[in-house]
């Protein structure tokens, strides 16, 4: 029973979570936090700071609040519940944008919407640099990886395990 | 084709196999510290592996934005979709979040603590990486466009509306979809 509404709560903000994990979070909280009282705010605050640390997007962190609710199957149901019903929402939706394919509407759709996500991108980048690029430091290792990544064709995950064993000892 | 596997890719596009589509997606879903994960599906698949071309990549991450979700899966659903089919989107979405839910789940069960001097130094390090590679990734895409002044124009009026007003995501496409769908049509005229 517990599993059934923890499964429903996670797929409907998968199905209704629009504009990525910075929209969802306030969401889940609302629902999880707010309606539910499955878990207090303070824990929603901890499992989002471990959804940040570990790699993926944050909304994994379902996952821990389904473990909170019903244990390792819990974390499973949520898990699932909130990749998987968007998942296929995206499916569906790719496999018809195909079928357009030569239609004149979705070339001049495409064509309009790319330099507005591209807006959108350009202001992610600058809201992620204020929060993460806010001392000389990180300023200098964003400067750093972002040419590196220009000019060569370096692995990132090498940068980013270097990045991280600087900070740990000189970013405390 | 060949194999009459009835997947959609023409015969001219690349054809890499559901492990090699698993791999790539699961490789970045494991070392995504400090997010960028989007940026990171760019660089290995358009890139490196040239999987997809520059525009039609952001073409689907386009179509990411205004579908629900995460963007990371989507774009991964996506491609594996482009690439292999249904079987190619499931590899996609499966292997670009199972990572990071085996390594959350493990961290949080260990139960690290988070507020640690030098995980959060570890941390700030990683977004720090993850900045430049946004960034990088922001400018390799909108290099091939500069040429055109009115997708320029369009490009700057939409990161500073969003960053000064603080708008939505709905809010901006409302307003500025329909400047860009006239905007473009002259371009192309």
């Amino acid at each position: 029973m517990n599993l059934a509404r923890l499964a429903l709560v996670f797929a409907v903000l998968s199905l209704l979570g629009f504009g990525g994990g910075s929209a969802i979070i306030p969401q889940m909280h609302a629902d999880v936090v707010d309606h539910y009282h499955w878990i207090t705010s303070a824990e929603f605050a901890r499992f989002f700071a471990l959804g940040k640390l570990a790699p993926g997007p944050t909304t994994t962190m379902a996952a821990l609040v389904g473990y909170a609710v019903a244990g390792a199957l819990g974390a499973l149901v949520a898990f699932a519940a909130v990749f998987i019903p968007g998942g296929i929402v995206v499916f569906v939706a790719a496999h018809f944008w195909e079928r357009l394919r030569g239609n004149p509407w979705r070339e001049r759709f495409a064509r309009a919407l790319a330099p507005v996500v591209l807006g959108l991108i350009w202001a992610g980048v600058a809201t992620l640099a204020r929060g993460a690029a806010d001392a000389p430091l990180t300023i200098g290792l964003a400067i750093v990886a972002g040419a590196l990544l220009l000019r060569t064709n370096w692995n990132q995950s090498l940068l980013v395990l270097a990045a991280g064993i600087i900070g740990a000892f000189t970013l405390r | 084709m060949s194999t009459g596997d009835g997947a959609p890719a023409p015969p001219d596009r690349p054809h890499p196999s559901l492990l090699a589509i698993a791999g790539v997606f699961g490789y970045i879903s494991a070392t995504s510290f400090g997010g960028g994960q989007t940026a990171a599906i760019r660089r290995e698949v358009v890139r490196k592996r040239k999987w997809l071309s520059e525009s039609e990549f952001l073409e689907l991450l386009s179509i990411a934005q205004i579908l629900p979700g995460a963007n990371p899966p989507s774009v991964a659903v996506m491609i594996g979709s482009r690439l292999r089919g249904a079987p190619g989107a499931i590899a996609g979405l499966g292997a670009s979040v199972i990572p990071g839910f085996v390594i959350l789940m493990a961290i949080a069960l260990v139960a690290l603590n988070v507020h640690a001097p030098a995980l959060t130094g570890a941390l700030r390090g990683c977004a720090a990486v993850a900045v430049g590679l946004t960034c990088a990734n922001a400018i390799e895409m909108t290099m091939p466009r500069l040429r055109s002044v009115i997708e320029v124009t369009i490009v700057v009026v939409v990161a500073l509306f969003v960053l000064v007003l603080h708008a939505s995501l709905w809010l901006t496409l409302a307003i500025f979809l329909p400047i860009a769908l006239v905007a473009t049509r002259k371009a192309a005229a």
